[in-house]
């Protein structure tokens, strides 16, 4: 066995070309929580979530960031033990195999596509917004304008590598969370009756209805995955990442929540601005421009980070021959993957744009894109959780606890897509998902038929290669 | 709990201390590709500790996972624990060697680097090198360490403290980056007074003639004015006597 075992050795990584072991704890940190954008979450999501859960939506925030929690815990399994660059379908490969794993892959990139777009239309609706606020009306075609441009910006600093990026990302999401607490403290300072029992009494089975849009706030936290590779002590900073910024992302969703649904005392579900409503109602409403400010912020860094994370899910699929693999190339200079890059971020660019020229209002491009993202990721989530006890079985290291998790979690997920399939119906979003779909199979088809040993190999990763391993000698 | 990372073993711990200096000697005497279930059994631990335990060593580099992904074997790290020991050149090396330094009127040494450091293997004795535990301890202000850094795939393993020692050291990593990117395309590595302000060095890679991997380098030390300049005609005897020298090392 042993010589077996180090016959499989390659001699450089097959991810060579990205720029390996070179991005500390806070980097791969900034990353997860930007992606999660919680700032824009905490002033959006709680007044959604209030339209099912009513009372008991601090108690829908506190049953998501469980289940958040949870899924951490499963890809961390995973990221403890390998350094991957495609996010949760390079992981989800090792423990069920190809064709889940390309289930992820297509699920995923899906939903980083979608979700750069949505974070491109939020940045747009709310910096007009701001510009509203100081008495200019623009027009819808300035929206497009800004669209494009922050997608050229989002395309240089990638291309520029994490390094950079994820410095911009980790300030500009850094100033609006600040705004945010600063806006919630002073709101919060202005309560009339502190009400602490948020739902207690509305029961279980409210809070429960509230855990699928509360996931919303959840979104992107797994992003780290996709910088297995390029950080310093991946198998550490990854799962940190990726755990942290589930619990940081919870408790600044529940204080937001808290907030709400005091301040309305229970009728804060379908407010279209509650905290603005808020603000207004205690006198300060200088605080929707900081709002505003703090949420277009936390769009343009939820951008940069998905961008980030989408070019690399496109990069290993490159590597993996399942998609063209020059898309799997990586600039010189800046070790990104400059092909990915070149093709994702116009297409992410051009249907919000598109959209917004065609007249449909903002809010509502925004809502259903997020909508058809959140699917993606309620896949890539309940399929890793699924893979995370195979995984570990089939190297020998299963224990108790991981199946317990996976237990739990992929029920409770399984459900959020149920309750998702069916608030979903009507409208665009079931045309989208069952288009997305029928591509994605269309995809596996010609996969299965052209490429079948790629497809078969499919899930690389950051392998340790001779030169990582001490022999007593050099190999 | 659920496998949310175990707090940081603490120095008050001896038995987890004890168990992880345990598991590499296994897998020194298991041989690489030994599982962490035979692991466990082999040493009568838990398994859960066992795999936390292995985690933590994987995450600080003295051990590796196989690309299987359930085999381990040790990690370059682990070659820090043991005194590294570079293999006697053979004497047909040494004449080799000691026929270059009748050529030439500078030192002339002979560097290994199969330990994965710079080890003096034949120093000139009438041009005495720096002292060995710099030249292993600070590769990258040295002309065979730079060689040695430019062959690896990733330098950084091999360096922990880009020291200055002179004005001329480079110690900025990423212009360091840029200099072992040239030394690798040019096989031919140069430093003039960033070790000591005196004394410049210019080294060429010994290769393995079986599968080219780097074994050893050669270097050529003098004033560092002198090795500024460009000296196409002692390279070019520097190559030759390498040539010569890489099926003997090899």
């Amino acid at each position: 066995m042993p010589n077996g075992a180090m016959s499989g050795l390659r001699r450089r990584s097959p991810v060579h070309g990205l720029d390996r072991r070179n991005l500390g704890p806070v980097e791969v940190l900034a990353q997860s929580v930007s992606s999660a954008a919680p700032a824009a979450g905490m002033a959006t999501v709680p007044a959604i979530v209030a339209t099912s859960a009513g009372t008991a939506t601090v108690w829908s925030f506190v049953l998501a960031t469980a289940l958040a929690v949870l899924v951490g815990t499963c890809i961390s399994r995973f990221t403890r033990r390998m350094a991957a660059a495609g996010s949760l379908y390079s992981l989800t490969a090792k423990g069920l195999g190809p064709a889940a794993a390309f289930a992820s892959g297509t699920a995923l990139l899906a939903g980083y596509t979608i979700l750069v777009m949505a974070a491109l239309t939020g940045a747009a609706i709310y910096l007009d917004a701001l510009l509203a606020r100081f008495g200019w009306r623009a027009p819808p075609v300035v929206g497009a304008v800004i669209v494009v441009l922050l997608a050229a910006l989002a395309g240089a600093l990638v291309l520029r590598g994490v390094r950079v990026s994820a410095r911009i990302v980790l300030a500009v999401e850094a100033v609006s969370i600040a705004l945010m607490l600063i806006i919630f403290a002073v709101l919060l300072g202005s309560l009339p009756v502190p009400d602490p029992d948020g739902g207690a009494s509305a029961g279980l089975g409210t809070a429960a209805a509230g855990v699928l849009p509360a996931l919303g706030a959840f979104i992107g936290f797994e992003a780290a995955t996709t910088l297995g590779v390029e950080a310093r002590r991946p198998f550490r900073s990854v799962p940190r990442a990726v755990l942290g910024t589930a619990a940081v992302v919870g408790l600044l969703s529940v204080v937001a929540a808290y907030t709400q649904v005091a301040g309305f005392a229970g009728r804060l579900g379908g407010q279209p601005e509650p905290v603005v409503a808020l603000a207004a109602a205690r006198g300060a409403p200088w605080l929707a421009v900081l709002l505003d400010l703090g949420i277009a912020t936390s769009f343009v860094a939820c951008t940069l980070a998905t961008a980030n994370a989408l070019v690399r899910v496109l990069f290993s699929m490159g590597r993996d021959g399942i998609a063209p693999r020059v898309l799997g190339a990586t600039h010189r200079r800046y070790r990104t993957p400059h092909m990915a890059i070149a093709v994702a971020l116009p297409v992410a660019a051009a249907v919000p744009a598109a959209l917004l020229v065609a007249g449909v209002p903002g809010p509502d491009a925004l809502r259903i894109l997020l909508t058809v993202a959140t699917a993606g990721y309620l896949v890539g989530y309940l399929l890793v959780c699924l893979a995370a006890p195979l995984f570990l079985r089939r190297i020998g290291e299963l224990t108790p606890a991981p199946v317990l998790v996976t237990a739990v979690t992929v029920p409770a997920l399984a459900v959020a897509c149920g309750a998702f399939v069916v608030s979903a119906l009507g409208g665009p979003v079931p045309v989208v998902l069952a288009a997305l779909l029928l591509a994605a199979l269309g995809w596996f088809g010609w996969l299965r038929m052209r490429r079948p040993a790629e497809l078969a190999a499919i899930g690389v990763y950051d392998e340790t290669s001779a030169a990582d391993v001490h022999l007593g000698r050099l190999p | 709990m659920t496998g949310i990372d175990p707090l940081p073993l603490s120095g008050r711990q001896p038995r987890a201390v004890r168990s992880a200096l345990a598991m590499l000697e296994e897998v020194v005497a298991a041989g690489p590709g030994v599982t962490a279930k035979e692991i466990s059994a082999a040493l009568k631990l838990p398994q859960a500790t066992t795999y936390r335990l292995l985690n933590l060593l994987v995450d600080e580099e003295y051990l590796v996972r196989l690309p299987d992904l359930r085999g381990f074997a040790l990690g370059r790290r682990a070659a820090r624990l043991a005194v590294p020991v570079a293999p006697v050149p053979p004497t047909a090396a040494r004449a080799v060697v000691d026929h270059l330094r009748g050529l030439v009127r500078w030192g002339v040494h002979l560097a290994s680097f199969v330990t994965g450091q710079v080890t003096l293997a034949d120093p000139d004795p009438d041009h005495p090198p720096t002292e060995p535990v710099f030249l292993a301890r600070y590769p990258h202000a040295s002309a065979l360490g730079k060689l040695l850094l430019a062959g690896q795939p990733d330098w950084r393993a091999l360096t922990r403290d880009l020291r200055r020692f002179t004005e001329h050291t480079v110690v900025d990593g990423t212009a360091l980056d840029r200099q072992l990117r040239t030394v690798a395309t040019g096989a031919l590595a140069r430093q003039c007074g960033e070790l000591r302000a005196d004394r410049g060095c210019i080294a060429v890679p010994i290769r393995s003639p079986i599968d080219g991997t780097l074994v050893a380098g050669l270097a050529l030390a003098g004033p560092p004015h002198r090795i500024a300049e460009p000296n196409d005609e002692l390279v070019e005897l520097l190559r030759e006597h390498a040539e010569r020298l890489a099926p003997l090392l090899a």
